[in-house]
């Protein structure tokens, strides 16, 4: 069977069923009851996947779909989703994602007939989003809004490229969508310029291999669907639209998908939303999709992310460590760790570990990563002794080891993509230990005193 | 572009309910763009706002 999220959801169940909650109970999305109940569980500490089996839509009736979020909330999961082992979800995992996005599984064409997501079929003015059940994550989002990826084709190379991208709801077929996406909005400024309707297609669920090979750092031009099949480990079925045949190719394993148009200059207010940021994104203008099918499996899945927290975080963090880790080594060598850490929002701070060269390769390290990285806004490098996954370590050597007024460069005027205090500025800590002045040394407990005394060994057994 | 002055904003109240939110600076001297309170809906010009808070460093 092609890999899909109800299978995905139904294995979890089989192999860990500790990460899995299921939810009976009839709950109000737009009420903030998915949401409220999700941030709970965070606070106990707890992040499992929750399918939530009876959701209301926007009509407040009891929707068709249920409803399912937390699906990438920690890094076990992320790793389970690639086949990958959870005792690995580390650096290993990010070094793994970041092999696949080298490698490519051309994606095969099958039938409509052959295809689960065509089982029903909406067309026109038969579609009315509102019996899905979307959404409303903050108190003060502007409306419910549809948090999954979008697929858009290029008009003169023929590719397809996947993002994360909001979708707000401003009418039963009338969607604005906050493409912001570098190569996204390269996709939609062609069509724009010739005064052409953009297809689009929003993808509310599949099995989360799909979605996150689609978030792959790839070189624009680069056919998503095609990268997206090396991280599932299968080619990807493709299956033509609804709205545009064979030009436009749709997954045939997806759990719903809604196909539109976007309008060539209109723009619609959005926001504010509750971001990545934990911060509120500010009302602003953004395009419009004018909703043309809907098409969906027999009891499908809506999938959600629960924004600024660690679904969210892990989707746009885990691709870039293993990026970043390959860019610096490629042009370095020496970069031992590389972490996007959650206080950070796994987007603005980023913690590198590395074999210390000499004076002033910690600072060509930073600068390598703020550049590779558009969002990140911190880069603190640290020695290959400390692990940049844990926090209290990294932050122990900048304490201890960085000198303000030589070790910290702040990068004036460089272009920022999310409202922070810092606004168009990035900083470089260079917390590793002074090797050209007399600087004490670390503290150390023989290694083989280590692993003569292990405390299994040792402590009394009650 | 849309995305223009996307790290600075500007606060605006809205004049049916009240309710205090932010805005792009892109949009503060747009004259033909109406925002949109996310509490009540009303759809309002900039100038409508009974207080606005642009301060910036």
């Amino acid at each position: 069977m092609p890999k899909n999220l109800r299978q995905y959801i139904s294995q979890l169940k089989e192999q860990y069923p500790e990460d899995l909650a299921e939810i009976s109970r009839t709950v109000r999305p737009v009420e903030f009851e998915v949401t409220a109940l999700l941030e709970q569980l965070e606070r106990q500490q707890k992040y499992p996947v929750t399918h939530f089996k009876s959701a209301e839509n926007l009509f407040g009736e009891k929707s068709n779909f249920s409803l399912v979020s937390n699906i990438f909330a920690t890094r076990e999961l992320c790793a389970n989703a690639l086949d990958f082992p959870r005792s690995q979800a580390k650096m290993p995992l990010s070094l793994e994602y970041a092999k696949r996005e080298r490698e490519q599984i051309k994606a095969v064409e099958v039938s409509s007939a052959e295809a689960p997501v065509k089982a029903n079929i909406q067309i026109g003015e038969a579609v009315d989003v509102r019996t899905l059940p979307i959404v409303k994550h903050y108190e003060m989002d502007l409306s419910p809004v549809i948090t999954m990826a979008i697929i858009m084709k290029d008009p003169d190379e023929g590719f397809y490229d996947m993002s994360f991208i909001k979708t707000f709801y401003d009418g039963p077929r009338r969607l604005p969508v906050t493409i912001h996406s570098p190569h996204l909005e390269r996709i939609l400024a062609k069509y724009e310029a010739r005064g052409q309707r953009a297809p689009i297609i929003n993808i509310l669920g599949h099995h989360p291999a799909f979605f996150l090979g689609g978030l792959s750092l790839s070189p624009y031009g680069t056919n998503d669907y095609d990268a997206i099949g090396a991280f599932l480990g299968e080619p990807v079925r493709l299956t033509p639209s609804e709205t545009w045949g064979s030009d436009f190719m749709v997954p045939a394993d997806a759990e719903i998908i809604i196909e539109g148009e976007v309008i060539p200059g209109e723009r619609a207010i959005v926001d504010p939303f509750g971001e990545v940021t934990r911060h509120y994104q500010a009302q602003c203008i953004r395009p419009v999709m004018e909703v043309t099918a809907m098409t969906h499996k027999d009891n499908a899945i809506m999938q959600d992310i629960f924004s600024g927290h660690r679904g969210h975080w892990n989707l746009g963090g885990i691709p870039k460590e293993g990026s970043l880790y390959n860019s610096a080594n490629r042009k370095f060598g020496g970069v031992r760790s590389v972490h996007l850490p959650y206080s950070g929002c796994s987007r603005f701070t980023c913690y590198v570990s590395m074999e210390k060269g000499g004076e002033g390769f910690a600072k060509l390290i930073g600068m390598e990563m703020l550049t590779s990285a558009r969002l990140l806004q911190w880069c603190v490098v640290v020695d290959e002794d400390i692990d940049p996954f844990d926090e209290t370590d990294v932050m122990w050597a900048v304490f201890t080891q960085t000198n303000p007024n030589r070790d910290v460069t702040v990068i004036n005027n460089a272009r920022a993509f999310f409202t922070t205090a810092m606004g168009n500025t990035k900083v470089i800590i260079d917390a590793t230990r002074p090797t050209d002045i007399a600087f004490p040394e670390k503290i150390k407990i023989p290694q083989d005193a280590i692993e003569r005394m292990k405390p299994e060994d040792w402590i009394d057994r009650k | 572009m849309d995305s223009a002055s996307r790290e600075r904003i500007f606060w605006v109240t809205c004049p049916q309910c009240e309710t205090k939110y932010y805005v792009d600076y892109a949009l503060r001297f747009r004259k033909d763009v109406a925002l949109k309170c996310p509490c009540c809906q009303r759809s309002f010009a900039v100038s409508e706002s009974p207080e606005i808070d642009d301060r910036w460093l």
